[in-house]
């Protein structure tokens, strides 16, 4: 089964460890490498990318390696990527036209 | 693995892991003759100032030029001009003779034109080359290094993998003795809090949280939106600064921080004692090389996905995790830890390892082969001014 590995357990994200494809259905390990959680994903996320491990409502915090790394923008259910499209910075953000680039070039699909 | 070095001695007491003579161009216009002189000698390095000829509003990039002729890894160095702007080759070239270095200068104007220095400079570069094989082989141990630290075309495979391996690696030579120095203070943003408690003092933990809020400010101006993180960075599954910062954060190690060495028109703070030290070492790649070369560093660690960055003056230690990216450029493969097969202690063992051997003599896997630029950032002083920075030194 593909794998995501979540960093921390109070975090609400998981980092792919491999692509995956809509509808994949995603062991989530912990950094002991003890699969914790299956995740159906909800859209085609690559390598690298974070995957919502529970609903994550619009304006919460996005937390990684249980580090703030972000906030919610709109309502991000499990299983979809989270990034760019529905993430802001807390500090200081990549500018819009960045920003729809990167989703160009990365094929975000509309999940 | 061996403990010690056999370096070059330069009279300053310092001793470099490599041995090149830098030809420094003050101004643009000279840079081609700079080129056809360093061309005719072995480890000849061009370092050319491609910002304004003037000397107003660049005293900060010629400290830079001045500490990166200083770098232990210089033997020598020739300094050139066209001699129609402000830059005095001579502003760059007695500071470095103060160091006991020998250090030319030549301006083109002065001479017959363009061939004629270009004749000369030869002659003198050969006679830097000749010095340069006359420094004294000396013994050192690895604890004596002064290692930089950064990294480029992140991904989130460095915060996972390089950073923590290369982190770890840099806790344990610190705690053999040997200084290392990260920068990058706007890639640092959202871990004030976290640095803060390793800082030795409470004065060095307010200069870092004041060091880090002027980067932000200085990178962040209403209504003048510029990237602070790559579109590859975000491609690589990093979505905001924050994240990309505590995925940074991790190759600084857990160390205490001695100090912030600061970067400005008034001083360039060098490391003093042992141990790890933050530093406004510019997170823009070419600089970062240069920013280091300045701050007296051997050698560099770098992680990144698979960007072959290279600096020509101090010899970089590429790793990466990222097993989609990784390439015949990288030194270290990390990528094992993604995959659950092998442990940050072990990849940290490895970079400890790599880090004597370059000391010792061992080429880097793109070492001499392609450079990057040697870039010379500043602040722009117009831009402090209207941000009210007022540097202390």
């Amino acid at each position: 089964m593909k794998k995501a590995i979540q960093l921390d357990p109070s975090d609400n994200v998981a980092t792919l460890l491999v692509d995956t494809i809509k509808g994949d259905e995603i062991a989530i390990i912990s950094t002991n490498n003890e699969v914790i959680d299956v995740v159906t994903c909800l859209q085609a996320i690559t390598f690298g990318n974070k995957v919502a491990l529970t609903d994550i409502a619009n304006q919460q915090v996005i937390t990684k390696a249980s580090y703030p790394v972000g906030v919610a923008i709109m309502a991000i259910p499990r299983g979809q990527l989270a990034h760019v499209q529905n993430v802001r910075s807390q500090r200081l953000d990549i500018p819009d036209n960045i920003i729809q680039e990167i989703i160009k070039q990365m094929r975000i699909e509309q999940a | 693995m061996m403990k010690h070095f056999i370096g070059f001695g330069r009279a300053d007491g310092s001793v470099g892991i490599r041995n090149h003579v830098l030809i420094m161009a003050v101004d643009e216009c000279c840079d081609g003759i700079a080129r056809a002189i360093a061309d005719s000698i072995d480890n000849g390095i061009v370092v050319t100032n491609y910002n304004t000829c003037m000397y107003g509003g660049n005293e900060e990039m010629i400290n830079t030029m001045v500490h990166t002729g200083n770098n232990p890894n210089v033997a020598g160095v020739l300094v050139l001009a066209m001699g129609c702007g402000s830059i005095d080759p001579e502003i760059v070239a007695a500071p470095i003779r103060d160091s006991g270095r020998p250090a030319f200068s030549l301006v083109c104007m002065k001479q017959q034109g363009t061939r004629s220095t270009i004749t000369q400079g030869k002659a003198l570069a050969q006679e830097l080359q000749q010095a340069a094989y006359a420094a004294p082989r000396i013994e050192k141990p690895i604890s004596e290094l002064i290692i930089g630290v950064k990294c480029g075309g992140s991904d989130t495979s460095s915060g996972i993998a390089s950073n923590p391996s290369v982190g770890r690696a840099v806790d344990t030579l610190v705690d053999m003795g040997a200084t290392a120095i990260a920068g990058e203070l706007i890639e640092l943003v959202g871990c004030e809090t976290i640095l803060r408690q390793r800082a030795v003092s409470p004065l060095v933990a307010d200069k870092l949280e004041r060091l880090i809020h002027e980067e932000e400010a200085r990178w962040h101006v209403d209504g003048a939106e510029v990237e602070t993180m790559s579109i590859g960075n975000s491609v690589g599954g990093l979505t905001t600064l924050e994240e990309k910062s505590f995925g940074a954060l991790s190759k600084t190690g857990t160390r205490p921080i001695q100090d912030v060495l600061q970067i400005n028109h008034l001083v360039h703070e060098k490391p003093t004692t042992p141990g790890f030290y933050l530093s406004e070492v510019t997170h823009l790649c070419g600089s970062a090389g240069m920013h280091f070369a300045s701050l007296g560093a051997h050698l560099i660690l770098w992680t990144t996905g698979g960007a072959g960055f290279n600096n020509p003056i101090v010899p970089v230690i590429r790793v990466s995790g990222n097993q989609y990216l990784l390439n015949e450029d990288i030194d270290i493969d990390a990528s094992g830890i993604m995959r659950a097969e092998e442990a940050v202690e072990s990849v940290a063992e490895r970079i400890v390892a790599k880090v004597s051997f370059v000391a010792q003599g061992q080429q880097t896997n793109i070492e001499e082969i392609g450079y990057s630029y040697c870039s010379l950032y500043q602040k722009d002083q117009r831009l402090e001014t209207v941000l009210r920075f007022k540097p202390s030194c």
